[in-house]
């Protein structure tokens, strides 16, 4: 519970998958502070300096209670959101907006309504150059990618909630993104469904190599999925721990590892 | 089917044996047959109405029919200038403070009291009766207008921006669409406060329209005509209201169920 859990933080380079300092930060942040400004004037600390590099293929989830700040971060990367002070870079190129390589998954109800599912993907090619009938093979390409070939001329409406996600990803996947974002992707989903899913991104991760960020409200899904787990503090935000998974995968919840981690973050959180 | 007829008997059955009752009421002295006008009576002034017609020569389809017209130029005159207006002001924030206590304060102001000062300005012609409908009808719909574009889920802007879209391309192609259902919403509140205001805006300077009936009725205590009169533009308004829905669920067939979500 008191191990020091500044260190860790102060010294980002070491933190980086355990792959030591050797291997280049890919995602790198830098002191990075968000404040809201609110109606009345009055500024509020969001974020507040968050040292953090994350390595390439890394998949790094962020946990930590309501309002930490976790999803400000995480809009922080996707460059939907600015920085306040300090900053975020991606492959050594300071992120001033989104379309640097990042695509983003968000919570429920981010796809288009009135878009079928293969036109909600095909729309991430919107501004690809490429002509319509290729951008349609793509988006059905991406559609088999995560088992819903049968469901592209589908609108979200006809979806269950763990289709919908599905076409989520592979709306994020189209434009081949180096990063994934995402933003709580299954947090509104039924247990069933979100094992499912998170096979399948473990899958696709290991299948197309991508750079995850994950922010989740779950342990045991930043247990099951990531190499390492940011955990953030609130009022203000800030990075209280980081914790290295070094389990091998597929990672069981009886495994006693998985326990002895899980208790850890659990004591944690809840201080 | 058979089973919905079953459903439908019992409310159907009550409603026969109160308009039954009713009849029963008037023939044996109990109500009075101009205040209470029985189903026997407004039958029979529909047959008058339909073929002598009340003023004489002037007959219900034609009463309508001028009402209809009346409504819908201004109808499609208030939709035709708040859908572009308050797709302008919904995406203009600035503008959007600055406009909404105005627009606020003009849509409460109750229609038919604005009917003395239009008569001074456009006389108490056929441009009184349909600015009147179109203002009603305006102010209803460039707020719905507003607020459809004002508040589009703010995901799927972002899910939007993550691609690359910006600006004039982003409001088109994912602010627009968003907005419709909004938008429909507000083109069928519109309809129904033209057809709220019709019968005050048809209540003077003409004996055509089915407001001047109802109101030219109440001056020869026939009250079963205005009974009609009510009856008439309640269909008309369920007839133009569900040919919106139609038309709704045409253009936009992802937006679900209509008939259940917003009626």
């Amino acid at each position: 519970m008191s191990q020091s859990p500044v260190m860790e933080r102060r010294s980002p380079d070491t933190g980086v998958g355990g792959r030591g300092p050797a291997e280049a930060a890919f995602i790198r942040i830098d002191g990075a502070r968000k404040v809201f400004t609110q109606r009345s004037g009055g500024a509020v600390p969001v974020l507040d300096n968050v040292d953090l590099a994350i390595a390439e293929n890394e998949f790094v989830s962020f946990i930590g209670r309501s309002g930490c700040g976790k999803t400000t971060l995480l809009n922080m990367i996707a460059g939907l959101e600015d920085v306040s002070a300090g900053r975020i870079a991606i492959a050594g190129k300071v992120v001033t907006g989104p379309g640097q390589g990042q695509g983003v998954v968000f919570q429920q109800h981010a796809l288009f309504p009135w878009l079928t599912a293969v036109d909600n993907v095909a729309f991430g090619f919107r501004k690809s150059g490429l002509a319509k009938a290729e951008r349609c093979r793509r988006a059905l390409e991406l559609l088999s990618l995560v088992g819903l070939d049968a469901a592209a001329g589908r609108y979200p409406r006809e979806m269950s909630g763990g289709m919908q996600q599905r076409v989520s990803i592979a709306r994020a996947l189209a434009l081949d993104p180096q990063i994934l974002l995402m933003d709580e992707p299954f947090g509104a989903l039924d247990e069933l469904t979100r094992i499912e899913l998170q096979q399948e991104l473990l899958r696709i991760w290991e299948a197309r190599r991508k750079t995850i960020v994950f922010v989740t409200h779950s342990i045991s899904e930043a247990l099951t999925l990531s190499d390492r787990i940011v955990l953030l503090a609130s009022n203000p935000g800030r990075i209280k721990r980081i914790f290295p998974v070094d389990l091998p995968r597929p990672r069981l919840r009886t495994d006693p590892g998985f326990n002895a981690l899980y208790q850890a973050i659990w004591n944690e959180l809840s201080t | 089917m058979t089973r919905k007829l079953v459903q439908a008997l019992p409310p159907l059955a009550a409603f026969t044996v109160l308009l039954l009752l009713w009849e029963a009421g008037v023939r044996y002295g109990f109500l009075k047959p101009y205040q209470f006008p029985p189903v026997s009576r407004i039958a029979r002034g529909f047959v008058e109405l339909s073929t002598t017609g009340f003023p004489t020569g002037v007959s219900i389809w034609s009463h309508a029919l001028t009402t209809i017209l009346r409504v819908l130029q201004g109808y499609g005159a208030a939709l035709a200038l708040a859908i572009p207006l308050g797709l302008v002001i919904g995406a203009l924030p600035v503008v959007d403070k600055l406009t909404a206590p105005l627009i606020v304060f003009c849509r409460s102001v109750a229609t038919l009291s604005l009917l003395p000062l239009v008569i001074v300005w456009f006389g108490a012609g056929e441009l009184t009766k349909v600015f009147l409908i179109g203002y009603g009808c305006f102010w209803v719909m460039l707020s719905n207008v507003i607020a459809g574009v004002r508040y589009v889920d703010p995901t799927l802007v972002r899910a939007a921006r993550t691609f690359g879209l910006k600006g004039l391309e982003l409001y088109r192609s994912v602010v627009l669409p968003a907005a419709l259902p909004r938008i429909f919403a507000g083109a069928r509140m519109a309809l129904g406060v033209g057809f709220m205001v019709i019968v005050g805006a048809e209540m003077i300077g003409t004996i055509q329209g089915l407001g001047a009936l109802i109101m030219e009725a109440r001056t020869f205590y026939r009250s079963e005509i205005t009974i009609i009169g009510m009856l008439v533009i309640g269909l008309i308004g369920f007839a133009i209201s569900a040919g919106l829905m139609a038309l709704e669920r045409a253009m936009l067939p992802w937006a679900g169920d209509l008939d259940r979500v917003r009626r």
